[in-house]
């Protein structure tokens, strides 16, 4: 396998069988697919399309019915392959008895790390991920949020190359959110790969270079995303400060060049933008109320 | 004290002699019968999963990965996974237990007889009792349910995904809870051990009124007479003329007295609590004819752990000391004996008199005896016997102990002999020792806490094992019922092996439903054949079963210290072997378990 394959699945399938041997659910059929070094790579699929069933399979949480899963060139179910690895499952479980400490020191133990890095890389992470105030508190105590933060930096506590997140936007708010797909897009920088697995397909799209699309099982669409999402058909062309003149006469140009213009008019921003900058505008200026419609109206008679 | 089985010197037993298969090659031969077996039910399994050929690949890759994680074990992660389980344990209150503990302690004393033959036994057992009951369901509880909670709540997920080997999990959990009993065991044994202390501490006052000079033409001095009643009980007193001296035994125990001005203080109770060190001989038996025989007399007593010697003629129990050189040394003034004697009276004899017996001391080389001492027999009790240096042969010369007596090899043999007609008396191999000096009723009391950490380890290990294939109730219910069978052990074996009387469990089962008496035999028919056959099958798995069994009966130590005897340093090696044996086995069972189930199911 080559160096610059990080993942590799080869014909992967997975059959559930009851405690009798009797096939229940055919989750994954024939499952081939690569991921690169330094690359975001995005599992994609309604519920039960089998992307929780691959990421298992590739990290040796559960046994190929057949085919093979590869990571790092070595079986998946080789835990050597473990040392390069981070792993954030869907719902953080963590211990809930030990504090942010303790469950980063624990991990951090797992990978035989000396007491000095320990110390260094538990503070260094508890920081990172904003948990510094709540440090000595019980995983218990923690909201869904925190629970989220403090099972990413399980999951970066060992400086993995590949790291695996399933879902991990999950149940956080606009703010996670975006803090974790800039945790993700930084991870790429620094030349990590990262695979995730999500059904939200904003979050993928703004995170990820290259997706799997499954269905029922079955790989469906495989391609860069951008290549995926172009419409090659249809110019998009965004401008600022044009008079009424200067659209008329783009147009004209249209008409002329047998076009056919779809739509020109003011586009709008996201809701989450808004959302972002509303909440970043009030730590900024706490106190100040934000001015409704009526009000609005009533500033522009007087 | 009772003793069923010889306890072997620690590396005889080991490795074995011409009498012994050794406890390590047992060991190995039972590993590889379970491995072998373990073996065969995988292919099996896997064959039907993934076909002939895929499941021995699957076999094999198996076994190689397993010998690879054996050498990469890491003692790092075991100790990060040992701490995890003892924080965890800790956080789920497990403390809880002890606190029940101090309870049980604050009120045994309403309720334990102060007024007991043998109060120091009665104290001793119930404390060892509730430490062995309440930390074994501790060990069972936190090891069943420990793994199976984790694969429930799914934060195994996040420790498969590290560099973990299966392996590392189940010794990290062992140990992890075993540190945990350990320190609870500690604060127990030291709790208990004061407890038992102070509620045995008592003492009397001498009764100026009792005292009197013994009887004219006696070669005794001082005076006698006897202690107030005190917890239940008083002493005869027996004081020199400076008026101090000994409160007699009692109640298994016995006050020294000394003298403070023209009274007298008497000082705590001594002997409570004993740690005899014995050293045992070879026990046969002469009949009433005076031939020799393996067993004694049977008095009708279904439990055959004694044999008896009619009383009036020649039948007598001879016991057969070795090393007796080395163990008591040639200067010491005499060789003291310590005797257990049952009574079996066949008529009531003299109301208030004892069995009369009597002692003898033989050189088996030469065949030089001691003349016949005579003492009186009471049952179930220990009666101490010093033989003097020296004394009269039944040629009428003077003989000297450890020249005459004592054989150049370091034997000597020592005969009882009853001496009513009508009267048994009943011994077992145990029954007759050499008192070699007291060891520390401390350290005896904290041994037999060591025997109670075993039984904790291997109900740990049991309980992590199975926990890692089945779910937390299943393995509750799995761990006990290995518990109760090792408790039952010998009960187990003996019907694996097929009874005299009454066939196998199918048999024996159609016979009680069909109120058949045991002794005869079935007619002969298919249905007769056919649940012999059954039986055969069933008890042969019953013996295997068996082979794996812990003897949970005889790693139990508490019988040693409630009757006042050192627990045998080569029994405590013995157990500490047994048990990292048990770990070992277990840890690997577990490993498999493990390792060859799917995590996220």
């Amino acid at each position: 396998m080559s160096e610059e394959i990080v993942v590799q699945t080869r014909a992967l399938s997975k059959v559930y069988r009851d405690f009798w041997g009797r096939q229940k659910v055919r989750a994954l059929k024939a499952l081939d697919l690569e991921v690169r070094r330094g690359e975001v790579f995005g599992l994609l699929g309604p519920n039960g399309s089998g992307k929780t069933t691959t990421i298992k399979l590739i990290l040796g949480l559960l046994f190929p019915t057949e085919g093979e899963a590869l990571v790092f060139g070595k079986s998946a179910s080789d835990v050597s392959k473990n040392e390069r690895l981070g792993y954030l499952p869907e719902e953080s479980y963590l211990y809930r008895f030990l504090n942010a400490e303790e469950t980063l020191d624990f991990y951090a133990r797992l990978f035989e790390m000396s007491p000095e890095v320990r110390a260094e890389r538990v503070d260094a992470l508890i920081k990172q991920v904003g948990l510094d105030k709540a440090r000595k508190r019980q995983l218990q105590e923690y909201s869904k949020g925190m629970t989220r933060r403090i099972g990413l930096a399980q999951a970066l506590i060992n400086d993995p190359d590949l790291i695996l997140l399933d879902e991990p936007t999950s149940g956080l708010d606009p703010i996670g959110t975006r803090e974790m797909k800039d945790m993700i897009l930084r991870l790429k920088d620094e030349g990590k790969t990262v695979v995730m697995c999500s059904h939200l397909l904003a979050d993928v799209q703004d995170v990820c270079d290259r997706i799997a699309i499954l269905h029922q099982g079955e790989l469906k669409e495989l391609d860069r995303v951008d290549k995926l999402l172009t419409v090659a058909d249809v110019t998009q062309i965004r401008a600022r400060g044009l008079s009424d003149e200067c659209q008329n006469e783009i147009r004209d140009v249209i008409s002329r060049h047998s076009g056919e213009l779809m739509e020109m008019d003011n586009p709008t921003t996201t809701l989450e933008e808004l959302f972002l900058s509303i909440v970043r505008d009030s730590e900024a200026r706490p106190g100040r109320r934000a001015k409704t419609s009526t009000a609005e109206a009533e500033s522009k008679e007087g | 004290m009772v003793l069923e089985r010889d306890i072997l010197p620690y590396l005889q037993w080991l490795l074995g002699s011409d009498s012994s298969v050794g406890a390590l090659r047992q060991f190995l031969l039972v590993m590889l019968g379970v491995g072998l077996l373990a073996l065969l039910g995988g292919y099996l399994i896997a064959a039907a999963r993934h076909g002939l050929l895929r499941g021995g690949d699957v076999v094999f890759h198996t076994v190689t990965s397993a010998f690879r994680d054996l050498f990469q074990i890491s003692p790092r992660r075991v100790w990060a996974l040992s701490v995890l389980a003892v924080k965890e344990a800790w956080r789920r209150r497990v403390i809880v237990v002890l606190g029940v503990f101090f309870i049980i302690l604050l009120f045994a004393s309403w309720f334990l007889k102060t007024d007991s033959q043998n109060p120091g036994r009665l104290y001793i057992s119930f404390v060892l009792t509730a430490t062995t009951y309440l930390v074994l369901g501790i060990a069972l509880l936190l090891s069943a349910f420990s793994l199976p909670n984790d694969f429930k709540a799914k934060t195994i997920y996040t420790v498969v995904t590290k560099p973990v080997r299966a392996g590392e999990i189940i010794l990290g959990r062992i140990i992890g809870f075993t540190i945990i009993g350990t320190g609870m065991l500690i604060v127990m044994a030291v709790s208990s051990y004061i407890f038992v202390d102070r509620s045995l501490d008592h003492t009397h006052r001498v009764e100026e009124s009792s005292l009197k000079r013994p009887a004219a033409g006696t070669d005794q001095q001082g005076y006698l007479g006897r202690t107030s009643l005190d917890a239940f009980h008083r002493h005869d007193v027996d004081l020199s003329t400076e008026r101090d001296g000994i409160a007699l035994s009692n109640h298994s125990h016995t006050h020294s007295i000394e003298a403070v001005g023209n009274s007298q203080r008497v000082l705590g109770a001594e002997g409570v609590m004993q740690a005899r060190v014995p050293h045992w001989g070879k026990l046969r038996f002469l009949d009433r004819q005076g031939v020799e025989q393996a067993r004694g007399i049977n008095v009708g007593s279904e439990w055959s752990y004694r044999g008896y010697i009619a009383g009036n003629t020649q039948s007598s129990a001879i016991w057969t000391f070795d090393r007796v050189n080395e163990v008591i040394s040639p200067e010491s003034e005499g060789l003291p004996i310590g005797l257990t004697v049952r009574v079996f009276r066949t008529h009531k004899g003299t109301i208030g008199k004892n069995i009369q017996s009597g002692i003898q001391i033989r050189n088996p080389e030469t065949g030089v005896q001691s003349q016949l001492d005579f003492f009186e027999a009471l049952d179930g009790k220990v009666f101490n016997y010093d033989v003097p240096r020296k004394l009269i042969s039944t040629g009428d010369a003077e003989i000297d102990l450890f020249e005459d007596l004592i054989s150049s090899s370091g034997q000597v043999e020592i005969s009882v002999h009853c001496l009513e007609r009508g009267q048994y008396l009943g011994f077992a191999q145990a029954d007759c020792f050499l008192r070699l000096p007291d060891a520390s009723p401390v350290t005896n009391f904290f041994k037999v806490y060591a025997s109670i950490w075993v039984q904790m380890v291997i109900v740990t290990s049991i309980g992590v094992a199975i926990s890692a294939l089945v779910s937390g109730p299943v393995s509750m219910l799995f761990t006990v019922s290995f518990i109760l069978l090792g408790f039952f052990k010998e009960t187990f074996v003996e019907i694996a092996q097929g009874p005299e009387y009454g066939g196998g469990p199918v048999e024996s089962l159609y016979r009680l439903i069909t109120q058949m008496n045991m002794t005869v035999e079935l007619d002969p028919s298919v249905g007769a054949s056919a649940m012999q056959g059954i039986d055969r099958v069933l008890q042969t798995f019953m013996w295997s079963i068996a082979q794996v069994l812990p003897d949970f009966a005889a790693f139990s130590t508490v019988v040693f210290a409630a009757s006042g005897f050192d627990v045998p340093t080569d029994k405590v090696l013995q157990d500490l072997t047994v048990c990292m044996a048990y770990v070992v086995g277990l840890a690997v069972i577990g490993y498999f378990m493990l390792r060859t189930r799917e995590v996220a199911r």
